[in-house]
């Protein structure tokens, strides 16, 4: 089984690829102008900040970058394409020739390059609307080689792209579409327009079994692009025409070559090594970390000042917290929730909340394992019935937690451990 | 200040009632003029101009003379435009020109051009409207456009000086592509200074267009080379009526001092083919976006499929750009997209070397058109290869971007004969003052004086 994959991200600029219109504008058809809208006589301009991300990304993929990238033509006619062409790369793109590693397993990059979003079509069911505020905007396509073999490569390479791509700054949360071409046999099939993860690797399954099942049968899967859908988690051949369309390419004569050697590019960062990197050195669960920091840069920064100050499973245990009820603070700040958990003092989002504000909590005396113990024998004295009660139900051991961690003060994840441990049950 | 009359005069054919009211309308343009010049300081800041019709004026009709476009109002001005109009240059109307810049000759318009010197030949193309109005109007200087000669071949036909700048010298923007990576905005006018004047104004960056770049400091100051080639070869393919004019021309000009040496360069045999290579698969990708609903000519039935509905709009370009669609799209298709276009760019870059060579030792001189103008009905009888050869001596320079100018060098039979400088890439100025020499014992003819002072 081969699969390859174009990922398609839009570039989080504030001005579109070719001119000075603003992006991701709500209002249809406000941020428009004859070079977007492409009146003749326009020409385009290149954005260069748009040049920045895309060869930052090149970078951060291992890409061998040329000297000089170009632009080029690709001529097809459709309503959401108002020159008709639309400004690719094709010869000299920003970068070619990169990887990614998942472990030991390397998913080869083909190819990374900048292009131009067409218009937004809505279509109704007795006419069609056209948003060209979309028109123009920089996409980065991303194509990989058809390497990936297992729903958990596509997986763990959707993932790990996402992570590089947020710590360049790429809005991760803005769509991402992918083709997905795979192939069982010789056949290549193209699944277009697939967005998220899960659609992805839901298109992917099924692609699989419909083909596996054909080739059973032994009939060859055919050529052809399909369409994923969402609702039904199935594909289907796309109507329209497909099969290597033919697009007369030519060099795009309005734009220059644009040299690379002198364009400022942004300095990756790899999640997923610095995770393995830490869970080595301070013997903690990499997935946990990775889950942690592969798409949030304040907790990565948080890891990165306190691990040489603290034990991991506090700073596991705080970024946690964190993460739970969504704040992001300094290290300074911090310092003060690590106390909490080290001191196994209640982490409630009031709490943590106060504490990003810059205000202060009481951490008290602090308050020992073997004080909570004491407590929860004091509770079970109290209600001698609790115990058969929580081996027959272990979710009635809640109501123990919340009054000892109410008592004490106490964290309410390690009451939890505590007292399963005293009553035998797993948590 | 835009005279609508005086458009549709540029527009139509120049007829005997037209003049009376071209240059009334002319006379109280001058007037406006004044004033404005008056306000602004200075008398001479402004001509007349008048803008060919594949250049956008804001607010004015632009169709590159195509039904397509038809009723296309750009919203913006070209550069060119905007910074003339700063400078006080009023512009009169746009000028006639072949669909596209599609034609040698000024017949491929609705209203196919006719040469002031004689109504029964060509005015040459695709600039003819831009040469008719400075042949006929004095006090006037016309932006026009050349691709592949549209300066040079109705320059010479009509007898005025046609400049073409060094690609990427003036700003497209503003320009509707023919073949961008050979399209060049220049001037023309009665006079090498005139011609300077206005391209003083018009040259330099602009951050609208990317292929746009500075003159080297100094350019200003170039002088004409004392040296100047005849590239023998290419004279094979001249009428022997202009090779006799010709032979006149290089020995006043080794009279006035010039060194006139013979070259040859056997690369420029395959230019014509190249250039029309080139500028037919850049064509067919800038015309692909007349598909009829956003500007100019539009389809009212929007209920057809999208295929279809482009289809219908796309019936409306004339038969040379329906041929050149045809063989652009062909020429980029996968299958012979190695053998011919990337080819002819590695043979351009070629042939680029070897002229640029040539050129920086001295200037070339050449005839701008290896015949004299023909009869309308003669060329309407060519078929499309004959009209393609008629640019043998334009295409080499036009093709690898060299700044060449047409100036009349002779009349045979009241009819002007033009003679070409080409130069080495940014030599402007010194080809300007090459023919700014020749004008000091050369007095130009013109068919009608409209609009003096």
């Amino acid at each position: 089984m081969k699969i390859g994959l174009e990922v398609h991200v839009a570039l989080p600029t504030k001005t579109k690829l070719f001119c000075s219109c603003k992006t991701y504008v709500e209002e249809p058809n406000t941020s428009i102008c004859p070079i977007c809208m492409g009146m003749p006589g326009s020409k385009p301009k290149l954005n260069k900040e748009a040049l920045k991300i895309g060869l930052s990304v090149s970078e951060a993929l291992h890409c061998k970058i040329k000297s000089r990238i170009g632009f080029v033509r690709k001529v097809y006619f459709y309503p959401d394409l108002p020159k008709s062409y639309q400004i690719s790369q094709l010869y000299d793109p920003v970068g070619y020739n990169g990887y990614v590693d998942l472990g030991s397993k390397r998913i080869n990059i083909r190819r990374v390059q900048l292009e131009e979003d067409p218009a937004r079509i809505y279509r109704e069911d007795d006419y069609t609307l056209l948003d060209f505020n979309r028109s123009g905007t920089p996409l980065l396509e991303i194509v990989t080689e058809p390497d990936i073999q297992s729903e958990e490569e596509l997986r763990g390479f959707y993932a790990e792209l996402r992570s590089i791509l947020y710590y360049l700054g790429i809005d991760i949360d803005k769509e991402m579409k992918a083709d997905l071409n795979i192939s069982l046999s010789d056949s290549r099939v193209e699944i277009k327009n697939v967005t998220g993860i899960k659609n992805l690797v839901d298109a992917a399954r099924y692609e699989i079994k419909r083909q596996s099942a054909l080739i059973e049968k032994g009939e060859e899967p055919r050529v052809e692009t399909r369409s994923y859908l969402p609702e039904r988690m199935t594909t289907e051949r796309t109507r329209e025409k497909e099969t290597d369309e033919e697009y007369g390419y030519i060099f795009e004569p309005d734009l220059t070559f644009y040299s690379t050697t002198n364009v400022e590019k942004i300095e990756p960062v790899y999640a997923s090594a610095i995770a393995k990197e830490y869970a080595e050195k301070y013997g903690a669960s990499e997935k946990t970390l990775l889950e942690l920091i592969a798409y949030d840069r304040n907790a990565m920064e948080l890891l990165e000042t306190s691990a040489h100050r603290h034990g991991m499973q506090s700073i596991i245990s705080a970024l946690e917290t964190l993460k739970k009820f969504k704040v992001q603070m300094d290290p300074e700040k911090f310092e003060k929730v690590i106390a909490l958990v080290e001191a196994n003092a209640a982490l409630d989002a009031e709490r943590i909340n106060i504490i990003a504000k810059g205000g202060e909590v009481k951490i008290g005396k602090g308050i020992s394992e073997k004080e909570i113990e004491e407590d929860i024998e004091k509770f079970i004295a109290k209600n001698p019935g609790i115990v058969e009660e929580a081996n027959r139900n272990p979710k009635s051991i809640n109501a123990i937690v919340g009054k000892v961690a109410k008592e004490t003060g106490a964290n309410a994840k390690v009451v939890a451990e505590l007292v399963s441990k005293r009553l035998g049950i797993k948590p | 200040m835009i005279s609508r009359s005086i458009e549709e005069f540029i527009k139509a054919q120049p007829g005997k009632e037209y003049y009376v009211k071209l240059a009334e309308e002319l006379a109280k343009l001058n007037k406006e003029l004044n004033a404005f010049n008056n306000i602004n300081g200075s008398l001479s800041s402004g001509y007349p101009l008048s803008v060919k019709d594949n250049i956008c004026v804001k607010g004015m009709e632009t169709t590159a003379s195509s039904k397509v476009l038809s009723g296309y109002i750009p919203p913006f001005n070209a550069t060119a435009v905007e910074r003339l109009s700063a400078k006080g240059f009023g512009v009169i109307g746009k000028t006639n020109m072949d669909e596209f810049g599609f034609g040698s000759f000024g017949l491929n318009s609705e209203s196919p051009a006719r040469n002031p010197f004689d109504k029964s030949r060509v005015a040459g193309g695709s600039s003819s409207g831009a040469a008719i109005a400075t042949s006929i109007i004095e006090n006037h200087v016309a932006l026009a456009e050349s691709t592949g000669g549209s300066i040079a071949a109705p320059a010479s036909f009509c007898g005025v000086v046609g400049f073409t700048p060094t690609y990427g010298v003036v700003s497209r923007y503003g320009l509707i592509d023919y073949g961008n990576s050979l399209d060049k905005i220049g001037v023309m006018g009665r006079s090498a200074a005139r011609v300077r004047y206005t391209f003083d104004i018009i040259k330099g960056r602009d951050r609208y267009d990317a292929t746009c770049v500075d003159l080297p400091a100094g350019s200003e100051r170039k002088q004409a080379s004392k040296k100047l080639f005849v590239i023998r070869n290419l004279l094979e393919h001249v009428d022997e009526s202009i090779k006799k004019s010709f032979e006149k021309t290089l020995s006043k000009l080794s009279g006035m001092g010039f060194e006139i040496e013979e070259g040859e360069l056997k690369e420029l045999d395959s230019a014509i083919a190249v250039y029309y290579i080139i500028a037919m698969a850049e064509a067919s990708t800038n015309l692909a976006k007349y598909t009829g609903f956003k500007y100019g000519g539009k389809v009212d039935d929007f209920s057809k499929e999208y295929n279809e509905f482009f289809t219908e709009a796309r019936e409306k370009f004339g038969k040379e750009a329906k041929r050149r669609v045809v063989l652009g799209t062909y020429i980029r298709s996968a299958s012979v997209r190695d053998k011919y276009y990337y080819k002819a760019l590695q043979i351009r870059r070629l042939i680029g070397e070897k002229i640029s060579e040539l050129a920086r030792k001295g200037s070339i001189i050449l005839p701008t058109m290896p015949m004299l103008p023909p009869k309308i009905e003669d060329a309407g009888k060519m078929n499309p290869l004959q009209a393609y050869m008629v640019d043998i001596l334009t295409v080499p320079a036009n093709l690898t971007g060299l700044p060449h100018v047409s100036f009349p060098a002779d009349y045979i039979d009241g009819l002007p004969v033009g003679a070409q400088i080409i130069g080495a890439p940014y030599e402007d100025y010194a080809i300007l003052d090459l023919v700014g020499k020749w004008e000091e014992d050369f007095s130009y003819k013109f068919a009608y004086n409209l609009g003096s002072l």
